[in-house]
């Protein structure tokens, strides 16, 4: 099959690669309809997540068609469109029996950092990914869901991350109605808490971002109010300002490791390594929240550390609260948002590719050329 | 009071009229209504979920860190380890992850892997080349 591959730091490929098959009794195969490019993909691409080998096929985010199915699967037949929470998970283990299916612990040797995931490296669990023409897919009477007759795949495609990474994100702040609301990071997973926190009724969400199109784009998708970071001074006294001198009520971080804004954290984190990233969002939102406050982190950091002041956190008595995405139990609820039109999730696309093209897109996307938001893959074309 | 961030004009934009309409606000206001409060739910096998969960078997190494105490039954078997980059996985491997020296390995095997498929890349039209400049050179030393 012709499939995506990693070939070190800034450089993917499109190559020949043996097809899937199926090597457990629960997997199944899927034929890829669409799969889209997830900004954590560029931690990937950009050689910051441990224990990414060369060959590896990225992407987490897909729908498909079942084109062979295991021995023990009883949900899904061959012929079926689902989409695929990008977690693995068992959905028995202590931790999926809780509702943590992000932290399942039957699908990740690697680690315990998180759950088996599609295309993530070996810390992930060493699956390869969709942004292929197929994809082995574990646990298939468990993750996918079936994409319900006369809904296109893109219509439901983000239900796989970032909607429900989304949604969690504003759910972890504990809206309670009326709260004010930051958003650290205008793109797509930042973009669906934002909307998320206006359906658990916050009374004011702002965005903050340094890139002007994005800004402007959750303007209208959104209906936020935003602040550009690199317009301002100081972005934690410029919040602070804006909220009577305290600060917003709910912070979110949806930026993760590769934020800008300081310096010293990109050559410690992102130039030495001396540090698993760039954690400037957190510190910003530490600082920047009232006290008593709530910070939600649903951006991506890696093993093993990251220098974050934990002592003001501490002194302002916050609730810090963050997690992997419990992808399968937001995906129906989240269906139903998108039915009833309140949720218009593939307004989002701004490009899509054959499959051929992926590191064209992937070059757009990592440098936010052309008004891009969110790219998606078509490796069988538009069917 | 606050004393007053300076601002560029034109930068920060403020909407604070613009709300979505009315029918999708605060739909999600009560947490009853969302799919993940609480976090922590009664424990209950997920629907379609079957046990007990066969072995997976593999024909290719598969490393778990030695923090865990068994394979997990599913895993990946993507890009088998090999070469030097292998060795230093598997030394990796056998430290827990929450041991910082567990990821500074696994990065350094990183950046060896891309040098190995590098060279095993170039060999093809490296290693004729080579052989080509090295009997130039004999021949030139010889008739010097």
């Amino acid at each position: 099959m012709r499939a995506l591959t990693y070939q070190g730091p800034y450089r993917v490929q499109v190559e020949q690669k043996p097809d899937p098959r199926i090597e457990h009794p629960q997997d199944v195969v899927l034929k890829v309809t669409r799969a889209a490019i997830c900004g954590s993909d560029l931690h990937l691409l950009h050689g910051l997540v441990p224990d990414t080998r060369v060959g590896c096929t990225f992407g987490h985010e897909f729908t498909g068609v079942v084109e062979e199915v295991g021995g023990e699967v009883a949900q899904l037949k061959k012929g079926d469109r689902v989409v695929v929470p990008f977690n693995i998970s068992c959905g028995t283990c202590f931790y999926c029996q809780r509702g943590l299916t992000g932290n399942c612990e039957n699908s990740n040797p690697g680690s315990d950092v998180a759950s088996g995931v599609y295309g993530y490296s070996h810390t992930t669990g060493g699956f390869d990914g969709g942004q292929a023409e197929y994809v082995r897919v574990p646990f298939a009477d468990v993750g996918p869901m079936k994409i319900p007759d006369g809904m296109d795949d893109e219509s439901v495609l983000f239900l796989s991350d970032i909607l429900p990474t989304g949604y969690q994100a504003a759910e972890m702040g504990e809206i309670k109605g009326g709260e004010t609301v930051v958003v650290f990071g205008a793109g797509p997973v930042g973009l669906f808490a934002m909307k998320s926190a206006w359906l658990m009724g916050a009374g004011r969400v702002v965005a903050v971002d340094h890139l002007p199109y994005r800004l402007e784009f959750a303007r209208r998708f959104a209906n936020v109010e935003t602040v550009n970071f690199k317009h301002v001074d100081d972005i934690v006294l410029h919040l602070k300002d804006m909220f009577e001198g305290r600060g917003p009520d709910v912070c979110i971080d949806a930026v993760g490791m590769e934020a800008e804004g300081s310096r010293a954290h990109r050559v410690l984190g992102l130039g030495l390594k001396l540090e698993a990233g760039a954690p400037t969002v957190i510190q910003w939102c530490i600082n920047s929240v009232r006290k008593g406050g709530n910070i939600s982190i649903i951006g991506v950091y890696g093993p093993p550390w990251n220098f974050i002041p934990i002592g003001t956190a501490m002194n302002k008595g916050l609730t810090l609260r963050m997690n992997q995405a419990n992808t399968r139990r937001y995906m129906p609820h989240l269906l139903e948002h998108i039915q009833k039109g309140r949720i218009d999730a593939k307004a989002i696309i701004t490009h899509r590719f054959p499959l051929e093209q992926a590191p064209e897109a992937y070059d757009l996307f990592s440098d936010k050329q052309d008004g891009c938001i969110k790219c998606v893959l078509m490796p069988h074309g538009h069917a | 009071m606050p004393q007053k961030t300076p601002r560029k004009p034109g930068t920060a934009k403020p909407r604070a009229k613009s709300k979505p309409k009315s029918t999708d606000i605060a739909v999600d206001l009560d947490p009853s209504q969302r799919p993940g409060v609480p976090m922590e739910t009664v424990p209950q096998p997920l629907a379609g979920a079957r046990v007990p969960i066969v072995p997976q078997h593999a024909d290719v190494p598969v490393y778990k860190h030695a923090g865990r105490r068994q394979m997990p039954p599913v895993f990946g078997t993507a890009q088998p380890p090999q070469g030097l980059s292998g060795l230093l996985r598997r030394a990796a491997y056998g430290k827990p992850d929450h041991v910082p020296s567990h990821w500074m390995l696994l990065l350094l095997a990183d950046r060896v892997d891309v040098w190995e498929h590098r060279l095993r890349k170039s060999l093809p039209w490296a290693a004729p080349t080579a052989v080509v400049l090295a009997a130039g050179l004999m021949w030139r030393a010889r008739r010097a």
